[in-house]
């Protein structure tokens, strides 16, 4: 693959993070804020509770796992359905169809400048400070490669669904509901507002068939456990390269179609 | 010329908004579905709640309905900033491009001009959603139904919905002095979803935070008091009324101020 | 970053005019000489104290300048820039003075970030001047917004002010309620709207759905509604085809001839000068260089002419002895025609002719006055020569 013209939209778009210094900023703090209000939520529940392990998971746990859903959402949300709503709406999206790169691409490798940055102003100092606070409950050991490479597999996983949701702009002007309707159901049953292992029984079953438990739940379950069995490890990564190739697979061939039906109708 | 009144600014208000509602009704399919995505977000945002309340019984010594009663209170004293206030979304888009400019030239109040232009109906399905949750921790927790407490009701909700216009009014006015102002916007949005705790599960140094310098403890907390605890109502929950009011016109200073530094440098 | 990116990127244009100026002679030689009519405008309107009552804008030695943020290049100095920044001044406007009447309509001219909506902007009381002093209608419009946008109206030719979703007509009625315009007035008004443009089929139309010169005229429409003292039109041609253009030319003349309106129009487009204004004020890198009558600015580089020819044999054969029989003037030549531009305070075209007469075979000929266009191209460029 030609890596450097792909490379070159990293560069341009670490570029465009950094011309926000105050954006920054923002950030940086609004998320340690955030992270104190999480601690005193969760500590108060689990303290009202009157035990320490609640459905199997200890405050530590919940904490950690909640704090870091966060900071993968912020740092894997890119907001892909916005940007492909908008550009469809304003009929810019004619000038990415020309650029001489496949648009699916196109705009994935501009994200990731903002990923390489978001990994390192939020996601990163997130870690080490939940780290520190819970004074060694995230095991250090093998289990970070393998949340590595789930990570990888999420945000591919949520950008196949993202622009999927974003091709549904091609038919309708209600961005807006189109957008909300996605982030609401991926928020929810990905586990990232409430851990799956609080969900009651049948809810929890079904939702571990969809490809959303993949998003944040999948790493963040590698990530909690210091020495996985080789059985389970297999089965989350497995399944996550499973939803990987399916909603890839699934969001070329409905952009490819979507695209066909729009200029043989002249949109 | 002389200030023009209330009244003119409201009957100005009313024919936009009949204006605006006619011509939405006409786009049906959009409608429909940002309807179904504020359903959508409703649902979501009960089910997480109660899934959380099925494994913890109560928090703080706060029951079940009793937080179900601070939820609905929430939400509907955020009905206006998403009714009303919806066009501070598009504010910084509007700053960057320049096109901001074309609100700086009618001859009335421009914080008005501008928030006119949009009414989110969506916000009415919120508002449903939050009587309906009142009316059923209402009877549950066994409140009393006198026309007092129904006028203490108003009164509250509506002062408290101040506090949440009036914070994101200044988030949003900040896209006049620093750029992608949005991380500031987004903050605040995530934060006022902890309005539904009570503030007494913080810790004092967020306890005062929450109460002074970012006020969320108005939006439900402490009007709420006024209803659930009539025996404890602590000074704060009598002012309520007064600091809602206070803030939503320091954010109006802030809004204004902003936009009389603005220079379209867009163009 | 849009913005600051626009607006450098505006500035180092003019510095890239600059560089190619640098020993610009011929500016300076332009400045004097045009100084000339300024001035004239001035003295006379300091000295007449009664007639600058009747000025509706009157505008004394404004200057504004901007705070601009120096960018560093690439991913290295993008760092820098999140530790350190470096700011520059600007000087959008640099000491513009001019008196406006009411009922004239001023073109008002420059290449693009010369300064004009800067200008503009102090004008309708969204920007403060950071030096000098600007009144229009007596008062200085950014101490009292809204009470100067009672008076004024403003079209910017892209970017439409009526609200999207709704029919013209709603916006129209909303619109007096904002102006408070009277039912009386307001029906005058829709009536000779009537009487000027096919207003029928726009009236209940969204603005959403019109074309982009449907919307201009609307706006134009909606900026005149409440009678204002003076109109603002921004590039109101801008995209237009030639037959929308010449209608919106037409509307705005017949509005301003009815109720008297004064319209400051900046364009690029010098159809719109030719068929509009009287005057023209020009202006590059924030400094006012021309302010007076149209006519005036024809003569004011001499009086050229252009002098086309067609002769047998190669054309561009032809021109290039020509150019040496006539050093003074530039020859150029085309498929068609030998262009020679001729300074009539040297030498009579009629004489160039007669002389070209003697030595080449001339098989046709045309004459050409020199265009509006070609004029303000001349003082844009006067220092590329």
């Amino acid at each position: 693959m030609k890596l450097k013209k792909y490379l070159t939209l990293t560069r341009a778009g670490m570029i465009e993070s950094l011309q926000f210094r105050l954006g920054t900023v923002v950030v940086v703090v609004g998320n340690l804020i955030y992270l104190t209000v999480v601690y005193f939520l969760w500590r108060s529940i689990y303290d009202s509770a009157g035990t320490d392990v609640v459905n199997g998971m200890t405050f530590s746990d919940t904490l950690i796992y909640l704090v870091l859903a966060t900071a993968l959402f912020n740092f894997m949300e890119m907001y892909a359905v916005w940007e492909i709503g908008r550009k469809i709406q304003s009929g810019a999206i004619v000038l990415d169809l020309l650029k001489p790169m496949d648009y699916r691409r196109y705009l994935f490798w501009s994200y990731s400048g903002s990923f390489v940055m978001n990994f390192f102003t939020t996601f990163l100092p997130t870690f080490i400070i939940v780290a520190v606070v819970t004074k060694g409950a995230v095991p250090m050991g093998i289990n970070l490669l393998y949340f590595v490479i789930s990570v990888v597999m999420a945000i591919i996983i949520n950008y196949s669904i993202d622009f999927f949701v974003g091709t549904i702009c091609l038919f309708t002007e209600s961005i807006w509901g189109i957008n909300i309707m996605k982030q609401v159901i991926v928020l929810l049953l990905s586990g990232a507002t409430v851990p799956i292992a609080f969900f009651p029984e049948p809810l929890k079953t079904i939702v571990m068939y969809l490809p959303f438990q993949s998003i944040y739940n999948a790493p963040l379950t590698i990530l909690l456990d210091g020495s996985p069995a080789p059985g389970d490890l297999f089965m989350i990564l497995g399944t996550q390269l499973f939803w990987c190739i399916v909603t890839t697979v699934i969001s070329r061939l409905f952009w490819k179609v979507s695209l066909r039906q729009i200029t043989v109708n002249g949109g | 010329m002389q200030r023009k009144s209330l009244r003119f600014y409201l009957r100005i208000y009313r024919k936009i908004l009949v204006q605006d509602l006619k011509s939405k009704m006409s786009y049906r399919a959009d409608f429909i579905i940002s309807t179904i995505g504020m359903i959508f977000t409703n649902i979501a945002g009960f089910v997480s709640f109660w899934i959380l309340f099925r494994s913890f019984p109560s928090i703080n010594g706060w029951t079940y309905h009793e937080i179900l009663f601070l939820y609905g209170f929430s939400l509907v004293s955020l009905t206006p900033v998403q009714c009303l206030f919806d066009n501070n979304w598009s504010l910084r888009m509007y700053v960057y491009s320049g096109d901001f400019i074309k609100y700086c030239f009618r001859p009335i109040n421009l914080f008005f001009y501008y928030q006119s232009e949009v009414f989110d109906i969506k916000g009415l399905g919120q508002l449903a959603f939050g009587l309906g949750t009142i009316a059923y921790s209402w009877g549950k927790i066994g409140l009393d139904l006198t026309p007092l407490m129904i006028l203490k009701m108003i009164v509250f909700l509506i002062t408290a919905s101040l506090v949440m216009i009036a914070l994101q009014n200044a988030a949003a006015a900040s896209c006049f002095w620093i750029q992608n102002s949005f991380y500031l916007l987004d903050l605040v949005v995530r934060f006022k979803d902890y309005a539904k705790y009570p503030v007494t599960i913080f810790s004092p140094v967020f306890k005062f935070i929450f109460t002074f310098i970012m006020p969320i403890a108005f939006i439900a907390y402490y009007p709420s008091l006024v209803i659930l605890r009539p025996d404890e109502v602590p000074l704060l929950s009598w002012l309520s009324p007064l600091i809602g009011c206070l803030f939503f016109i320091l954010s109006y200073k802030i809004w204004m101020l902003g936009a009389s530094k603005y220079d379209g440098t867009g163009s | 970053m849009v913005s600051y990116n626009l607006l450098s990127n505006t500035y180092s244009d003019n510095n890239v005019l600059c560089c190619l100026c640098t020993e610009n002679i011929a500016l300076q030689i332009l400045h004097q000489d045009i100084s000339l009519p300024c001035k004239q405008i001035h003295t006379s309107s300091h000295t007449e104290s009664e007639v600058t009552m009747s000025h509706i804008i009157e505008i004394q030695n404004v200057t504004k300048e901007f705070k601009v943020l120096n960018r560093r290049e690439g991913l290295k100095g993008s760092l820098r820039d999140l530790f350190s920044r470096d700011y520059k001044i600007v000087r959008a406007v640099d000491n513009v003075s001019m008196d406006i009447d009411q009922g004239e309509i001023v073109g008002y001219l420059g290449p693009n970030g010369a300064g004009k909506s800067t200008t503009i902007k102090m004008m309708t009381g969204v920007l403060e001047p950071s030096s000098g002093e600007i009144l229009v209608n007596g008062a200085a419009p950014y101490k009292n917004r809204t009470r100067n946008a009672q008076e004024i109206g403003v079209v910017f030719g892209q970017r439409s002010q009526l609200w999207w979703a709704l029919p013209l007509v709603e916006s129209f009625k909303i619109l007096k309620d904002i102006y408070q315009i009277d039912d009386k007035q307001y029906s005058d008004m829709m009536d000779l709207y009537r009487s000027l443009v096919d207003i029928e089929p726009l009236l209940h139309k969204p603005v959403r759905q019109m074309s982009l010169g449907q919307r201009t005229l609307s706006d134009i429409l909606a900026a005149f509604l409440h009678d204002p003292k003076i109109v603002f039109l921004d590039e109101p041609t801008i995209g237009l085809d030639v037959s929308m253009k010449a209608k919106i030319r037409t509307l705005i003349h017949a509005l301003n001839k009815e109720k008297n309106t004064t319209v400051i129009l900046t364009t690029h487009d010098m159809g719109d000068v030719d068929a509009l204004c009287r005057r023209i004020v020009i202006i590059d890198k924030g400094k006012m260089l021309y302010d007076n009558d149209i006519a005036h600015l024809k003569g004011f580089f001499g009086s050229y002419r252009t002098l086309k020819i067609r002769t047998a044999g190669q054309l561009s054969e032809t021109a290039g002895m020509i150019e040496k029989d006539l050093p003074d003037f530039t020859v150029s030549s085309d498929d068609e025609w030998i262009s020679i531009l001729v300074d009539e305070d040297k030498k009579k075209v009629i004489d160039v002719l007669a002389g070209l007469q003697s030595s080449y075979d001339i098989k046709d000929m045309q004459l050409e006055e020199i265009s509006t266009e070609e004029v303000i191209k001349k003082i844009y460029e006067e220092g590329v020569k």
